[in-house]
């Protein structure tokens, strides 16, 4: 198995280009796609009334409460052709009493923009209500009220006094990893069908080596250079980016080497339903970027309810991970309290792995 | 040493191989021949134990090799078509790799990697990647790399394809060297006959999956005892000229090129003086005949009606 190890790291020695070129290309996605280094994403807003000013001044200042927005007037003709030029992201056009949204793309960061604006248009929308029952301006008069309400809630987290906040670039980057893991890990077990294609798998088999030993060096080895990009990249976004991602870093690399062993599998599963490494790199690159999706790992918690995609979710150690990291990072979870999750995706590593490993033996005969 | 009795190979209903029966001897140095696609790769394949046959037998002294591998893998050494070498390291690091798979471990290994890289000639481009060889250092690296462990039984499978003359000559003389000097056991295969003529004490010929003749070559050249081969060039051809070389009493196969035929008559059917005659007739001028000694790719064609690279 050493020997096998060796060989794997000595060929990525001579050309590291590719590991570096991706666990760079993680941080930069997160980056880009998280919106920056946590600060807060600016969005546009405009209106086309007659009274425009006044209506861009009053739902800026309502808007303008989330620390994770900012809300800046623009002019609409301008904010129109930045969204059709795909210059920014989305831009709110807002009325009297109502809004909408101009989106360009969508961006993981858009359905987080939308519920805040959603809030602050519905709450508005129930002070009016009143209002108009009561015929006067009940707004200072409730806010005096809320401030010191009968009946008041308490948010605490599970171990601490702390509230647990939900973040989601802290979400993105996980999700950016993990993915950009997965095509490594994948790529490196492919080494195997290249092997197999060259003769070199052969040579092994002729030689006194086993083959259980031959199939752990190969994946021993994607397995730690995965483990090297996620464990650098999660390095580099606590200490040097400043992201918060929990304080429990060790229990979120136990969570995420259970998450590589299960891809690893995954992996190894297509191998065996491919003859040559142009068939996998055809197959994996188009399968692997909808399981991020599949998965929710780029949306709010719970946005995706409809139980056939569950399913399918569960299915891959993806959902399993995320999980568990969210629990840990925003909710201070121990490991007792993510070992379901643990065992999830340890044993569709395992059932994958056996099916797998099972199909290229087959297809050697 | 190592025999093979009605071994047969089949994919997806297709028998592929049928019924090989052959053995080799301590220190001979065999030759396995046929056309592309006769079923070579897949014997080496099955006698080096890397696939399952669907019937029959391979014995190494006696012991039944399809149920302990073991007994030919810990003396045989394979060198497959593929070239099987990491071109992202150098040869030492391949030859290393290699090595140590057969437990080579220190110094040993280090004695296996100098005495496997003199020997092919390659001990001053250790150092270079694989991936800047020629086609021809890469085979040479390529049979190093079966030789580390010092194997009885060296096979080849087609250790020479596309690649330069010098290179091949360095090979078949480091094979012959093998046999002669260490008295390595050769099984070879190919489809060049003037590399198996050269190499080999006793040959296989194979066609479509199946031996169709076996022996020294003597022996196979022996099949054509009977016959002649009459080359004949002349200054121009017609057809009426060549329908009645055709007809001519003894000649067995006629082949025309240009201004050339190649005859294969009977032996002692007086050919010669008759073909004179003819051209005389048809006023073709003689420019140059001779009578040739059928080589075995003569054999190869008498048996399959087709030359060994169609």
């Amino acid at each position: 198995m050493k020997n096998v190890l060796w060989a794997q790291f000595s060929k990525d020695k001579r050309n590291p280009l590719f590991v570096l070129l991706l666990i760079a290309g993680s941080i930069v996605a997160t980056i880009v796609f998280g919106g920056g280094i946590q600060s807060a994403t600016t969005v546009g807003i405009f209106s086309e009334e007659d009274n425009a000013a006044a209506i861009e001044k009053k739902w800026g200042m309502l808007l303008n409460t989330d620390d994770s927005f900012t809300f800046e007037i623009v002019d609409p003709e301008e904010a129109r052709k930045d969204i059709k030029k795909g210059n920014i992201d989305v831009a709110v056009k807002v009325t009297e009493d109502d809004y909408r949204l101009l989106v360009s793309k969508k961006m993981p960061t858009i359905s987080s923009i939308e519920q805040h604006v959603d809030k602050v248009f519905k709450q508005e929308a129930q002070i009016r209500a009143v209002e108009a029952q009561v015929g006067r301006d009940v707004r200072d008069e409730m806010e005096n009220y809320l401030a010191d309400a009968p009946l008041q809630m308490e948010s605490q987290g599970v171990d601490s006094e702390q509230i647990p906040t939900y973040n989601i670039r802290t979400q993105l980057l996980f999700a950016f990893t993990f993915l950009i893991s997965m095509f490594i890990l994948g790529f490196k077990v492919n080494n195997v069908t290249q092997d197999k294609v060259s003769g070199i798998w052969d040579r092994m088999i002729f030689s006194p080596m086993k083959k259980t030993s031959m199939y752990s060096g190969y994946l021993l080895y994607s397995f730690l250079i995965t483990m090297l990009q996620i464990i650098v990249v999660l390095i580099v976004f606590k200490y040097v980016l400043h992201y918060d991602v929990g304080d429990n870093l060790w229990l979120i690399i136990l969570i995420a080497a259970c998450f590589v062993f299960g891809m690893i599998s995954i992996a190894m599963l297509i191998t065996g339903f491919v003859r040559t490494p142009e068939q996998f790199y055809a197959i994996y690159p188009s399968v692997i970027p909808l399981i991020p999706l599949i998965s929710g790992a780029y949306m709010m918690p719970g946005t995706i309810t409809n139980p056939v995609l569950l399913f399918i979710a569960d299915l891959f150690p993806l959902a399993h991970a995320m999980d568990a990291i969210m629990s840990v990072v925003f909710y201070g979870a121990a490991l007792q309290d993510v070992t379901m999750s643990l065992l999830y995706m340890l044993l569709i590593g395992i059932v994958a792995m056996g099916v797998g490993i099972n199909l290229v033996e087959r297809r050697s005969r | 040493m190592l025999e093979t009795i009605n071994l047969s190979k089949s994919f997806k209903g297709k028998k592929v191989v049928q019924d090989i029966n052959l053995y080799l001897d301590n220190g001979e140095s065999v030759g396995l021949l046929g056309p592309n696609g006769a079923g070579k790769s897949t014997t080496i394949s099955m006698i080096s134990t890397l696939i399952k046959p669907t019937s029959g037998r391979i014995t190494m002294n006696g012991v039944n090799a399809i149920a302990k591998p073991g007994e030919i893998r810990s003396v045989s050494g394979v060198v497959p078509q593929e070239l099987a070498l990491y071109q992202e390291l150098s040869a030492y690091e391949n030859l290393k790799f290699f090595g140590s798979i057969y437990k080579l471990r220190g110094k040993e290994l280090d004695k296996a990697i100098q005495q496997a890289l003199e020997f092919v000639g390659l001990e001053n481009r250790k150092k270079d990647l694989v991936k800047t060889y020629s086609g021809g250092m890469k085979r040479r690296l390529n049979i190093a790399a079966a030789l580390l462990h010092r194997p009885k039984i060296l096979i080849l499978d087609e250790p020479t394809v596309g690649i330069d003359p010098q290179s091949r000559n360095h090979i078949l003389e480091a094979v012959r060297a093998l046999n002669q000097q260490d008295g390595t056991t050769i099984l070879y295969t190919s489809h060049y006959m003037e590399e198996v003529e050269q190499l080999c004490d006793r040959l296989y010929i194979m066609d479509h999956g199946k031996i169709i003749a076996a022996g020294t070559k003597d022996e196979l050249l022996s099949i054509l005892s009977t016959e002649d081969k009459i080359k004949v060039e002349v200054n121009k051809l017609d057809e009426a000229f060549v329908e009645q070389v055709k007809t001519m009493e003894g000649v067995r196969k006629l082949e025309v090129s240009e201004l050339q035929l190649k005859i294969i008559a009977a032996k002692g059917s007086s050919l010669i003086s008759k073909l004179v005659h003819l051209t005389e007739q048809h006023q073709i001028q003689l420019l140059n005949f001779h009578t040739e000694t059928p080589s075995l790719e003569d054999v190869f064609l008498h048996l399959t009606g087709r030359t060994l690279r169609d």
